[in-house]
């Protein structure tokens, strides 16, 4: 039995570890400027994912255009961007202006799940498609435009999804070092007393910090709607735990280490378990003779176990590592050598 | 027994399964500060240790008690799950019909026609449930007291949605993953047994967290919980407690899932999710007022209540907005109680009944009272500088 | 020479914690006030309080005659009172060319180029070190730093609090000078903060001792500073 997986399988993982890496990258931004850790996120991610799904079934229905990669991580971005920005200035600032603590204020994001999670189910169940007839659970990974990669015919998605994430952090990227509102929101995060003494606006600088997660987060469920089995709101559920995995091990305290941790994650979940599982399969069960079963089901062990491992043994996350030293240990030993 | 209006045995189960659980929350949440946003696993736990793990032993005393019946059993079972062999009789019984025959037709009459059997069996469930839940809490705990509150809360979601939804729902050998399994119920009327089963269980557990609550050390770990100078005092004598507390709870969580399974008598870890078991007690006890172990019993009462109300007339309610009446059912309920959560949050952060002035003191004399003079002045010359 | 600032009769503190009592100081154009007291006394919370970063219970604070008792930091800010935390007092994330542009939030670029320009030839070491994160700069340049930021806003009362706490003295020193630069030479109102009393009260012409929220001493500072009783008191001087 081959220990490496497949082509597909590979580039599909990579397209989830993008994913997750754009979630992870937004949750860790609005912790940081304003300190909640949102529940809700993964679910405003699933607002990207229906617009595509929506974008689908009214617009390029049997088209199987590349514009759906443009059109639909735009949309989707924009309409989680919105709710995003809504949650937090019509919801979350009041209760945190009312003196709510940290705990009051993950309950409401709960809160924020459960409803935005019903009201995704809801317009599914209620709303009607045109060419798809039933929207909930509805499966698009036939809509998507048809590529090859070294002769095999792969999803599309799985290799715009990387890309996308790449451009988009490239973009954010600039946005933080290149304009004076960026560098504003750096300084925000790193100090908003002085931030504000010197005349930023500090409420401006946490609202846009909420659209930018919001669309990280809409423009990934976008893409990832390809990769849902059925778009089902309830995914969500299981999504937020990776996402919050990604963070943790990116340490929440840098956007850039969100990103690494959620793209880590996510590959340790897809690819390291099913390695795991071909070697289990390949050597422990004929030698010791345990017993022959799948272990893949159990990939959320491993964003888990990464969890624990870096709350108990590095609370800072690989942010925290100091790399610097690491990297110079190194050098140090070449040139030893 | 009960039928009027919306009030059934099962609804009364519910209810005081629901009591018991929001009790066992405000103990960690309202007084020692863990926020357990992981609390569907602990729940879950009493069902397993009535399915999973209460078929298995079961399963094994019957047929060392009467090995004939069990082959006769297996032969019955084998047209619907061929090659099926009594050791692995649970995971046989993931098939729904055999689990339904095995468990139904020949375990739980050996069970409840033989008292001394019905006794044990009883007595091992509730040790296995017991044991899981402190297994699981000590696991807690240990997290607990090295995590800052946001990222326990992270921890501890993450975890017991893993270990429900991946461990449990997607292994069919532990306990029927997604088809379920049906569970050992006890007597020949579980659901009176439920139902009184969870009743002292309720009544036991607001006794003793009243008694928590008023007693010294229960101002103590409120007094933590809102100072980090007194956190920082009483630092060790605090971290015994909270143990204490975490284990408490989670036993008692585990308990209510145990004879909230024998009404269902059977279970399916997806039922135990975080929305039904980990955020709607939490949407009780801030209903009810943290800390207020009153409090959260009247927040679970009335909200169950109103949530009951509902669904009870989901079918005039949906030709009223012109939605399908099961959608009314479960989709309503769950926005309406978001919705109603972000509201007492708003309006009234510290719950309907606010948690109970009287009977806390002056930190000073508290901390005279739990942990000597001597600590005492440091506590208040800490403040004093706080420059 | 007229009052640039004031504080009449101030109770002040954070939420419960009263920590300072009907102080009233005074800073006049082009001198330097110094602070100094035992640990804990309300020295930084007094600085706080005049920058309105503190809960205010009863008294007035006027900055050239107005009444800013009750506007937030960033008018304050805007006024003319530039406040120097003793940490924390510039963006260590960020470069030192984030940290000036930082400075200009809000300002014309062209004026902005202007006074960045300005306060790197008071700074020329800054010159080097524009591309550098702060956080590599040592503790006496994160200083210079923190005050050619708040000198780009132009103001007209510098407030340090602690400036040369966990500096080498070599650094120490050289902070001090920059200080008494900015009176010399650019006219500068200075309340300064000091743990190291002996060396702000031979710099400093006038000074207040707090001790316990309360002004115990008001005067000249070589007055306070040949005061055996009281510098051996509060301040550790020996006589």
């Amino acid at each position: 039995m081959a220990i490496l997986p497949g082509i597909t399988y590979t580039l599909s993982s990579l397209a989830y570890a993008a994913a997750i890496g754009l979630l992870s990258m937004g949750l860790t931004l609005t912790y940081l400027t304003t300190r909640i850790p949102n529940f809700a996120h993964a679910t405003i991610g699933m607002i990207g994912s229906i617009v595509m799904l929506l974008l689908i079934d009214r617009v390029f229905y049997g088209s199987q255009s590349w514009l759906i990669y443009l059109l639909g991580p735009l949309a989707g971005g924009v309409a989680a961007a919105a709710f995003s920005v809504l949650m937090y200035r019509a919801i979350l600032k009041p209760l945190a202006d009312r003196g709510n603590s940290i705990i009051g204020l993950m309950i409401a994001t709960l809160a924020v799940d459960i409803i935005l999670l019903n009201i995704l189910t809801l317009i599914l169940n209620v709303v009607p498609g045109e060419n798809i007839p039933k929207l909930i659970g509805a499966n698009i990974i036939g809509f998507q435009p048809k590529i090859r990669v070294a002769g095999v015919v792969v999803d599309s998605y799985t290799i715009i999804l990387p890309v996308a994430a790449l451009v988009l952090a490239t973009v954010f990227h600039l946005f933080l070092t290149r304009t004076s509102f960026g560098v504003a929101m750096r300084a925000t995060i790193e100090n908003p007393d002085l931030a504000s003494a010197m005349g930023v606006n500090v409420n401006l600088v946490y609202m846009v910090s909420w659209a930018f997660s919001g669309f990280l987060a809409g423009a990934a469920g976008a893409l990832m709607a390809f990769a849902f089995k059925g778009v089902d709101p309830a995914v969500s559920a299981l999504v937020i735990v990776t996402v919050f995995a990604g963070s943790i091990v990116g340490g929440l305290t840098s956007i850039y280490w969100g990103l690494i941790g959620g793209v880590l994650v996510g590959l340790a979940e897809k690819l390291g378990t099913t390695i795991i599982n071909n070697m289990y399969r390949a050597f422990l069960v004929p030698s010791l003779g345990l017993p022959n079963i799948s272990l893949v089901n159990y990939e959320k062990v491993m964003s888990l176990g990464l969890v624990i491992i870096v709350l108990l043994y590095a609370p800072q996350g690989l942010a925290g590592v100091d790399w610097e030293s690491i990297l110079r240990r190194i050098k140090r030993a070449r040139g030893g050598e | 027994m009960v039928n009027w209006w919306i009030f059934s045995d099962s609804f009364l189960i519910t209810i005081l399964a629901y009591i018991v659980v929001s009790i066992s929350l405000n103990l960690e949440a309202g007084f020692t500060g863990v926020p357990n946003f992981g609390k569907h696993l602990f729940v879950f736990l009493g069902a397993f240790a009535a399915q999973g793990i209460g078929v298995r032993i079961a399963a094994w005393l019957y047929q060392v008690v009467n090995p004939e019946a069990a082959s006769q059993a297996l032969k019955e079972v084998g047209r619907l799950v061929p090659g099926a062999h009594w050791s692995s009789i649970v995971e046989a019984a993931a098939d729904t019909g055999a689990n339904r025959i095995i468990v139904n037709s020949y375990l739980k009459p050996f069970v409840v026609e033989n008292l001394a059997v019905e006794i044990a069996l009883l007595f091992i469930v509730l040790g296995v449930t017991i044991l899981l839940a402190m297994i699981f809490g000590l696991l807690a705990s240990y997290a607990a007291l090295r995590l800052r509150e946001e990222y326990l809360a992270i921890l501890l979601l993450s975890f017991s949605e893993l270990m429900v939804m991946v461990v449990f729902y997607q292994t069919e050998s532990l306990n029927g993953g997604n088809k379920g399994l049906w569970a050992i119920t006890f007597t020949h009327n579980p659901i009176r047994f439920a139902l009184i089963g969870s009743a002292v269980l309720a009544v036991l557990a607001f006794i003793y967290a009243e008694r928590l609550a008023n007693s010294p050390m229960g101002r103590a770990m409120r007094a933590v919980r809102d100072d980090e100078i007194a956190a920082s005092v009483f630092g060790r004598d605090i971290a015994s407690i909270r143990l204490k507390a975490i284990i408490a709870a989670s036993v008692l969580a585990a308990l209510a899932g145990f004879f909230y399974t024998q009404n269902n008598a059977s279970a399916t870890a997806i039922t135990f999710n975080r929305v039904i078991w980990t955020f709607l007690p939490w949407a009780m006890i801030i209903l009810g007022g943290m800390a207020n172990n009153k409090g959260a019993v009247i927040g679970t009462i009335v909200f169950l209540i109103g949530k009951r109300i509902f669904e009870y007339y989901q079918e005039p309610i949906g030709k009223l907005l012109h939605i399908q009446a099961e959608l009314v059912g479960s989709m309503l309920p769950n926005i309406l109680i978001g919705i109603l959560i972000l509201l007492v949050l708003y309006l009234r952060p510290q719950g309907i009944i606010p948690e109970h002035m009287s009977k806390t003191i002056e930190f000073s004399k508290l901390a005279e009272e739990v942990v000597g003079k001597e600590n005492a002045r440091e506590g208040s010359s800490a403040q004093r500088e706080e420059d | 020479m007229s009052v640039v600032v004031k504080a009449e009769k101030v109770n002040a503190g954070y939420g419960r914690f009263h920590i300072i009592f009907d102080v009233d100081v005074e800073a006049r154009r082009g001198e330097i006030l110094v602070i100094v007291g035992p640990n804990g006394s309300g020295k930084s919370t007094l600085l706080k309080t005049i920058f309105g970063l503190t809960r205010i219970y009863s008294g007035r604070i006027l900055f050239e005659e107005r009444d800013i008792t009750r506007e937030p930091p960033h008018v304050r800010a805007k006024l003319g009172i530039a406040y120097l935390p003793q940490t924390g007092n510039i963006f260590t994330e960020l470069s030192v060319k984030e940290n000036l542009k930082m400075a200009c939030y809000g300002l014309e670029a062209s004026v902005a180029e202007e006074r960045v320009r300005e306060v790197l030839e008071f700074f020329p070491f800054l010159w080097y070190k524009l591309s550098s994160k702060a956080k590599t700069l040592s503790g006496g340049q994160r200083q210079l730093l923190a005050m050619a930021m708040a000198l780009i806003r132009r103001p007209k009362l510098l407030m340090f609090d602690e400036p040369t706490a966990g500096l080498a003295p070599k650094a120490a020193k050289e902070v001090v000078e920059k200080i008494l630069w900015l009176r010399e030479e650019l006219g500068k109102t200075i309340i300064w903060v000091e743990q190291n009393a002996r060396l702000a009260l031979e710099k400093g012409d006038n000074a207040i001792l707090m001790v316990s929220g309360r002004v115990a001493y008001r005067g000249p500072a070589r007055e306070l500073l040949a005061d055996r009783e009281l510098g051996r008191k509060y301040l550790g001087v020996k006589g």
